[in-house]
């Protein structure tokens, strides 16, 4: 029976919920663990505060809240009696409560490196930030995004702010149509971005590399972009796309009519997967929203279109033609490096686009037609190598068949003689 | 041609061969046909000796270099692909032709006195040739040869006792490596041609000097019912009419059917599916991959080898343990043991591409 004790007091020793009852950190902690006895399971603290990584590192209670957390057994001198006492902190107090560390470069750089320490300041910047300031606390304030007592770090999948969580944890306000009625901003942003490319590759197929809310609108300063700076936000990430519009002779005319830029013909939360037809003078055609039947636009468009058009036949025959070779057997791996090639430039000729010269996409487009013109020669050779050693072949059969006979009809003539 | 043979005469006595030669005679009956699997065999390593010579020319060892000197020799060297497509296939035919001619032997009880020295020597030669194919799939240092031999050596260094003296004589260190293919050449292009040269000219003179082994069944019939033909021309013609056929049929198997260089080999990265090792060496591959990890206190890869080294010693060993052999009767037990033999040969190696 001791033994069967010993192993039950063992393994609550190492069950992972039980150390909250012995954990005397400090004061506040010790007395909240029974403190949360009586409160429903929704409204303990302690769990989740668990799991916070402010207490993995150390801090406690008493580091957000003031407090002495050195008083054991004396509620007074613990919490109202003690002048740094804050008690609960309320939604206005939060981002100032937050940045006491935060905003202190050399007490968070014990953490990491190259902390960021203008979360705060930045937060004043934003429509947040400011809505606050103006005495509404229905915008979202630090832990609206981070989470109360159980704050993860940013890096863990599981916090509500990493890469994964940030669209439904901005969507939890801004998809909420009675919540957000009195801003006046739509609040179907979250259902459009789900559908766009964007939130495909990052909630679909879990691409972290795929921008979230944070990635456009910024992170502690969020603010809607500027319409006429939007090819910067985009530009982020399409660099060469951002260049050559900006270069272009349609960025002034987009930025004189308040155009939105990238937005213009991409959209923006709902933004497509892009197609060639894009800029083909069909019904698919984002250009004829605008330019219906105007002349200039159409040649223009269209000409863009022929040249992706050709090279990406030229790109069709030359697979078809190297896959044929490398079916019958030919060594075709040089010719699959001139398929690459193809491949990367008709990638560069659609960036090309947004220079919205044809010129230039004609230069950039030949490159590839070079490289398919390579391996649609290569393959061709190819096959006309395939075709020489099977009529190589057919004359070795005839000379080797021709000595079986000559060698037969000897063995006949020895053996006739026997 | 007379003053020549006169010449020779004087200095080499060459009439005691040339009369050696005509009076040489192969026996004739239902079972003549096994006697061309040796000659094709022999063929068969002439092709090897040939082609491996001139791809030797150009192929380059090292783990920077194999792979693309192969493909230099496929792709750019006048009829490069030709001479490689043929040492390829001939390689796999010459294994073939091996196992059919051991078989024939077996079957025929050849083995049986005065002649278990050809068959120990048979026996090398044949452990010597699937040597041969696995120092030879490695050199063209492509994503599947390199990983076969990974599990090749993992599986002889897994021999208890020698594996790990073994596994590390084989890699030249602890993995496989540009070092491992450097090894791997010089054993494929100098060691095994040597020794397997030396054994074929001693497995050759053993078969000139005790001439063609016939079943017990024919041993003992009477003279007068007993049929031969002359080696020289007639069997070494028919000889020569088949290596005509072979030759043409590795050309076809060469223009129609190329070995694929695949992709090269890259130790970093993850093993691809589907690692198979040469077909000769599947039947004992897809054995390891059945028996279950432990079996009772045996760890299961360990018991296949273990079966297997039993299996070859015993094999081996038939002409010692086949005592009906001697006495010209035939065994059943090892004719049954032949035929399962070949059967689960068969059927492993089908079930090792099916899987």
């Amino acid at each position: 029976m001791k033994r069967l004790t010993f192993l039950l007091f063992f393994l609550i020793g190492l069950n992972p919920v039980f150390p909250l009852q012995s954990d005397s950190r400090d004061a506040c902690i010790s007395c909240h663990i029974t403190v949360d006895e009586d409160l429903d399971d929704g409204d303990k603290i302690m769990p989740h505060f668990y799991d916070d990584v402010h207490y993995e590192k150390g801090l406690s209670c008493a580091d957000c809240h003031g407090g002495d957390p050195t008083a054991f057994d004396d509620e007074d001198a613990a919490m109202t009696d003690s002048d740094s006492f804050l008690g609960e902190v309320t939604r206005d107090m939060e981002p100032e409560v937050c940045g006491k560390c935060h905003s202190d470069p050399s007490y968070m750089r014990q953490y990491t490196a190259h902390v960021k320490t203008d979360q705060v300041e930045q937060y004043w910047t934003s429509m947040h930030g400011m809505r606050l300031k103006e005495g509404n606390d229905k915008v979202a304030v630090c832990t609206d995004c981070h989470g109360l007592h159980g704050i993860r770090a940013v890096s863990d999948t599981r916090s509500q702010v990493s890469d994964f969580n940030v669209p439904g944890t901005c969507s939890r306000c801004h998809s909420d149509a009675e919540y957000m009625a009195e801003f006046k901003i739509p609040t179907d942003q979250f259902a459009k971005y789900k559908t766009s490319v964007h939130g495909k590759a990052l909630l679909e197929r879990r691409d972290s590399a795929a921008p979230a809310c944070n990635d456009c609108h910024g992170n502690h300063g969020a603010q809607p972009p500027n319409i006429a700076h939007i090819s910067d936000i985009c530009g982020t990430c399409h660099v060469n796309n951002m260049n050559l519009f900006q270069n272009s002779h349609i960025a002034e005319i987009f930025s004189k009519r308040q155009l939105g830029q990238c937005a213009g013909c991409h959209n923006y939360h709902d933004i497509a997967k892009p197609t060639d037809e894009f800029i083909s003078w069909s019904d698919k055609s984002i250009c004829r929203r605008c330019h219906k039947d105007n002349e200039n636009a159409k040649e223009l468009a269209t000409g863009l279109y022929n040249i992706i058009n050709n090279l990406k036949m030229q790109n069709s025959v030359a697979i078809d033609k190297v896959e044929n070779a490398e079916q019958r057997g030919m060594e075709v791996s040089d010719l699959q490096y001139e398929l690459e090639d193809v491949h990367q430039t008709l990638i560069q000729t659609r960036t090309a686009i947004h220079s919205f010269n044809t010129e230039y996409v004609q230069k950039v487009a030949d490159k590839g037609f070079k490289a398919a013109e390579a391996a649609i020669t290569g393959a061709d050779n190819a096959i006309t190598e395939l075709l020489f050693r099977r009529k190589g072949l057919f004359v070795a059969s005839l000379i080797i068949s021709f000595l079986v006979i000559v060698v037969y009809l000897q063995i006949r003539s020895y053996e006739d003689k026997d | 041609m007379n003053n020549l043979m006169a010449w020779l005469e004087e200095r080499f006595n060459i009439s005691a061969a040339t009369k050696f030669a005509a009076k040489k005679k192969v026996p004739v009956f239902y079972g003549t046909v096994w006697y061309y699997l040796g000659g094709v065999s022999l063929f068969l390593f002439i092709i090897q000796v040939f082609t491996g010579i001139l791809l030797i020319l150009y192929y380059r060892p090292g783990a920077t270099t194999a792979f693309e000197s192969v493909k230099f020799i496929i792709t750019k060297v006048q009829f490069g692909w030709l001479i490689r497509e043929i040492h390829s296939w001939s390689a796999n035919l010459f294994i073939f032709f091996l196992f059919a001619h051991m078989f024939s032997v077996f079957f025929s009880k050849a083995y049986r006195k005065p002649r278990e020295l050809t068959w120990y020597s048979g026996m090398f030669l044949l452990f010597m040739a699937l040597g041969f194919g696995f120092s030879g799939y490695l050199l063209p240092w492509n994503e599947l040869s390199y990983f076969a031999t990974k599990v090749g050596t993992d599986i002889a260094g897994a021999v208890p006792g020698i594996g790990e003296f073994v596994l590390r004589l084989l890699r030249a260190g602890d993995d496989v490596s540009g070092a491992t293919l450097s090894r791997f050449y010089g054993i494929h292009v100098a060691i095994l041609p040597a020794i397997f040269t030396l054994i074929l000219g001693l497995h050759l003179v053993m078969i000139q000097v005790q001439g063609m082994s016939v079943p017990p069944e024919q041993e003992n019939l009477p003279a007068e019912k007993k049929k031969y033909m002359p080696f020289f021309p007639n069997f070494a013609m028919r000889d020569f009419l088949i290596w005509l056929i072979v030759l043409n049929v590795i050309a076809l198997l060469a223009v129609f059917f190329p070995w694929d260089l695949g992709i090269k080999a890259d130790p970093l990265s993850p093993a691809p599916a589907g690692i198979r090792p040469e077909w000769y060496f599947m039947f004992m591959f897809q054995t390891l991959k059945l028996i279950p990890a432990h079996v009772l206190f045996i760890e299961g890869e360990l018991l296949g080898i273990l079966a297997f080294a039993f299996g070859g010693i015993v094999w081996f060993l038939v002409p010692l343990l086949d005592r009906k052999a001697h006495q010209g009767k035939r065994s059943k037990f090892w004719t049954f043991f032949g035929i399962a033999l070949i059967v689960y040969m068969i059927v492993l190696t089908i079930w090792g591409y099916l899987v």
